[in-house]
């Protein structure tokens, strides 16, 4: 799990390098994008996926092994769900106001923006929704559950 | 060095080189790259939901350090100053607390929208959009999409 770890962190680095050095981290610079000013980011992301989807099919046609964990290389492919939509909108309205999401902003707060320091705690508070709205949804059925053993239970 | 590391390059250069760093991590370990997940596993740590970090926070770690390899390597920060059309917009000291709510509101609606969705830019983006899935082909589109509307109205009323 260790070589796992330091592994992700080799690659998060490297990514961290790439977007800070595309400038991603500048707000200006996305909103010149999200104001279709500058079709770089959306050349840059078409690029980065070209390249990741031929890698990754002729990694699998091969039978590849991932290096480190041997296990063999697989991806999950999933049909859009009603969740995949209203979490993108909302994703897609906290993303054009702080003009920056969440690698940027990360990237944000090494380079010296303190500002980033209230989006990191407004993700923080997001997810910690998330988890506490997923949890309360998981706990029905078992309540349900729960309910209709209680009137399954015979008399007496 | 410092000259080059301070202009952006080619998008053509870029791009595949962000490509390389989902396929890696695939290659590696059979994992989708994403940062949003990073944030998740240090929210679920200190809430007690995860009994030890996973691999997802050492990416996000990772994120900060290369940035802040960036950061030393090239001199100094390639960011202006302030917080780019909020900043602008809302001057004074009572404007920065406005700008301060606004960038909390902002990041509780990536930060929920992106767990909702099943990941963010980067996640969705790339490594979802790299493995051919449907549902990040669908969510990228959304979001950028919304994000664009956005962008709009917000010039629009500023």
């Amino acid at each position: 799990m260790t070589r796992t770890k330091a592994t992700a962190a080799l690659f998060g680095a490297a990514f961290g390098f790439l977007i800070s050095w595309g400038q991603f981290a500048d707000p200006d610079r996305i909103r010149d994008m999200l104001l279709l000013r500058d079709p770089y980011l959306y050349l840059m992301m078409a690029s980065a996926v070209a390249v990741g989807f031929v890698g990754l099919r002729l990694l699998t046609r091969r039978g590849a092994r991932a290096f480190l964990t041997g296990r063999p290389i697989t991806y999950e492919r999933t049909r859009p769900q009603p969740r995949h939509f209203a979490g993108a909108a909302i994703f897609g309205v906290g993303w054009s106001i702080a003009d920056s999401c969440p690698a940027p902003i990360a990237a944000q707060l090494t380079q010296g923006v303190v500002w980033s320091v209230f989006t990191i705690a407004g993700i923080w508070l997001g997810i910690l929704l998330f988890l506490k709205r997923q949890e309360r949804r998981e706990q029905v059925p078992e309540r349900r559950a729960l309910g209709g053993l209680a009137v399954d239970k015979p008399p007496g | 060095m410092k000259d080059l590391l301070l202009h952006r390059p080619a998008w053509y250069v870029l791009g595949p080189l962000l490509g390389l760093v989902v396929l890696g991590l695939y290659a590696a370990i059979s994992e989708r790259f994403g940062v949003v997940g990073g944030y998740s596993n240090v929210v679920e740590r200190i809430s007690g939901r995860l009994p030890k970090l996973g691999w997802k926070a050492w990416v996000l770690f990772g994120v900060l350090g290369g940035s802040l390899v960036y950061r030393l390597a090239a001199g100094r920060s390639n960011i202006g100053d302030g917080y780019g059309w909020l900043t602008r917009t809302f001057g004074g000291s009572g404007g920065h607390l406005i700008v301060a709510g606004l960038l909390v509101a902002a990041g509780v609606l990536i930060g929920f929208g992106a767990k909702t969705a099943g990941g963010c830019t980067s996640g969705n983006g790339l490594g979802g959009c790299s493995a051919g899935s449907t549902s990040s082909f669908a969510a990228t589109a959304t979001f950028m999409g919304t994000a664009i509307v956005c962008s709009f109205l917000i010039k629009a009323i500023t």
